[in-house]
């Protein structure tokens, strides 16, 4: 065979397959090995952060449901102790105004008995001072002009009168 | 000094057409084959009746070998000294290679117990093969051969003539791509050994459980197919990297040839610029492609190949 391209070339075979094998052992030992070794462990890193990533956002949705929950409660709360308070509030103001007004009430009636009395004690007063007045009046214009017994009379009559004059 | 006056010569005869006519084939299957044996870059001595004299397609195969084991190397140590293994730089590339060979090359055909196993290998395959095409590709030794003509003149038996001789792609060799195969080869055996034990994987390699004539028929067709596999890895390397070379230089040979049918240089460089450059740019892109595909399919199939003895159904 004269055409080169067809040429077999045993030491060219041989050399091929000693170059190939010492390269492929060299570079499995040195490159192939570790970089697949790091990129199994690279991509079991991401899956992993991946996942701590998911079990975060899950744990802070949880923590978020939890305080808007108790924001919730809080405001319940809040409005309940409003409410309550309102009604308290009212209630005491109802309460002092009905004690107010019953104290009111009973120093008006205090004062209408005592006005009272004390119309009616000087009523007494002055009918006693008409009385007393009248007979001595009465005992001067007609002083020994009668006797005893008519003076009596006289001044149950006039009493009576007066009596009937001032009803 | 001598030499110029030779090349000088050798170009006035190719533009003359006088002395020694323009032979295209030979030149061609020149530049695409081996330097050859019986002047080797390096004489080395005969062990059992074989020549390992270093040739240049030998010393392709160790260029390549070292610059992809550099390459490599040096890439993934530095990637795997961070603290943090963050890919940066050349190291994108390199990762998103391993994990397509990985992940849609090795996974499928040998499942996740062997898939560790069995990547370095296509790795290897990949990245040498891949490599040894694409050199072919870049004008290293041409560069070298100019440096030679006009700068260094060396004398006619220097080192840097010689490695002149002969084509770059050492994978355009079917005595390199043979050897490669057998690779594979031993690989299918190796991976069937290791998954069902050593008795068991030539027993694999007919179905069972059929009527016995059939195996009269279908041992020696299996045995064939353990072998055409390999045969087939080896002739579509080399056919493919061979093939596009020679259309390559078939085009820019037309310089030369319209130089000697007209006699004149100017209708040969004419040709060369209006044709040959822009055919030759084009295929040279399409090669880009092949020699891409190549590596890719001498990889998948050696991964389909090793696949079928693990997971075997038939």
């Amino acid at each position: 065979m004269n055409n080169p391209l067809v040429q077999p070339d045993p030491g060219l075979f041989i050399w091929t397959v000693l170059t190939f094998l010492a390269l492929f052992a060299l570079l499995a030992k040195f490159a192939w090995k570790p970089l697949l070794e790091a990129l199994d462990s690279r991509q079991q890193g991401i899956r992993k952060a991946l996942d701590d990533a998911q079990a975060a956002k899950q744990e802070l949705e949880r923590l978020e449901q939890e305080s808007a929950q108790i924001i919730r409660k809080a405001r319940v709360e809040a409005e309940a102790i409003v409410t309550q308070s309102r009604a308290d509030a009212d209630r005491l103001r109802e309460e002092m105004r009905q004690k107010a007004k019953a104290e009111a009430e009973g120093i008006i009636r205090n004062a209408e008995r005592q006005i009272q009395l004390e119309t009616s004690r000087a009523l007494q007063q002055i009918r006693a001072e008409a009385v007393d007045l009248s007979v001595s009046i009465a005992s001067k214009i007609i002083q020994r002009n009668i006797s005893k017994e008519d003076n009596e009379r006289l001044i149950t009559d006039a009493l009576k009168q007066v009596e009937g004059r001032a009803n | 000094m001598m030499l110029g006056q030779e090349h000088a010569q050798e170009l006035g005869e190719h533009a003359a057409g006088a002395a020694e006519k323009f032979d295209a084939g030979k030149t061609i299957i020149h530049h695409v084959s081996n330097s050859p044996i019986d002047e080797p870059l390096l004489h080395l001595p005969k062990i059992a009746g074989i020549d390992l004299s270093v040739t240049k397609h030998v010393l392709m195969l160790w260029l390549i070998a070292v610059f992809v084991f550099l390459v490599v190397t040096f890439t993934v140590r530095k990637f795997l000294k961070q603290e943090r293994p963050i890919p940066v730089g050349f190291m994108n590339a390199l990762e998103a290679l391993v994990e397509f060979i990985r992940d849609s090359i090795a996974l499928p055909n040998f499942g996740k117990k062997w898939v560790n196993v069995y990547t370095p290998l296509l790795l290897t395959f990949f990245c040498f093969i891949f490599c040894a095409n694409a050199i072919g590709l870049i004008p290293v030794f041409e560069v070298l051969g100019l440096l030679d003509h006009f700068v260094l003149h060396t004398g006619p038996d220097s080192f840097i003539k010689h490695l002149l001789e002969g084509g770059t792609t050492a994978t355009s060799n079917f005595n390199v791509t043979a050897g490669l195969a057998v690779i594979t080869f031993f690989a299918i055996i190796v991976a069937g050994s290791r998954a069902h034990g050593v008795v068991q994987h030539w027993i694999n390699l007919v179905p069972h459980g059929l009527a016995w004539p059939l195996y009269i028929l279908l041992i020696p067709i299996e045995l064939m197919g353990m072998l055409v596999r390999p045969f087939a890895l080896t002739m579509r390397l080399a056919a493919n990297m061979t093939g596009g070379h020679i259309a390559i230089l078939a085009i820019l040979s037309f310089v030369f040839l319209f130089t000697e049918m007209f006699g004149r240089a100017i209708a040969g460089v004419g040709v060369g610029l209006a044709v040959s450059v822009p055919l030759a740019t084009a295929i040279s892109g399409l090669e880009i492609i092949v020699v891409l595909v190549q590596a890719y399919v001498f990889t998948l199939l050696s991964a389909v190949f090793i696949g079928m003895a693990i997971h075997v159904h038939h």
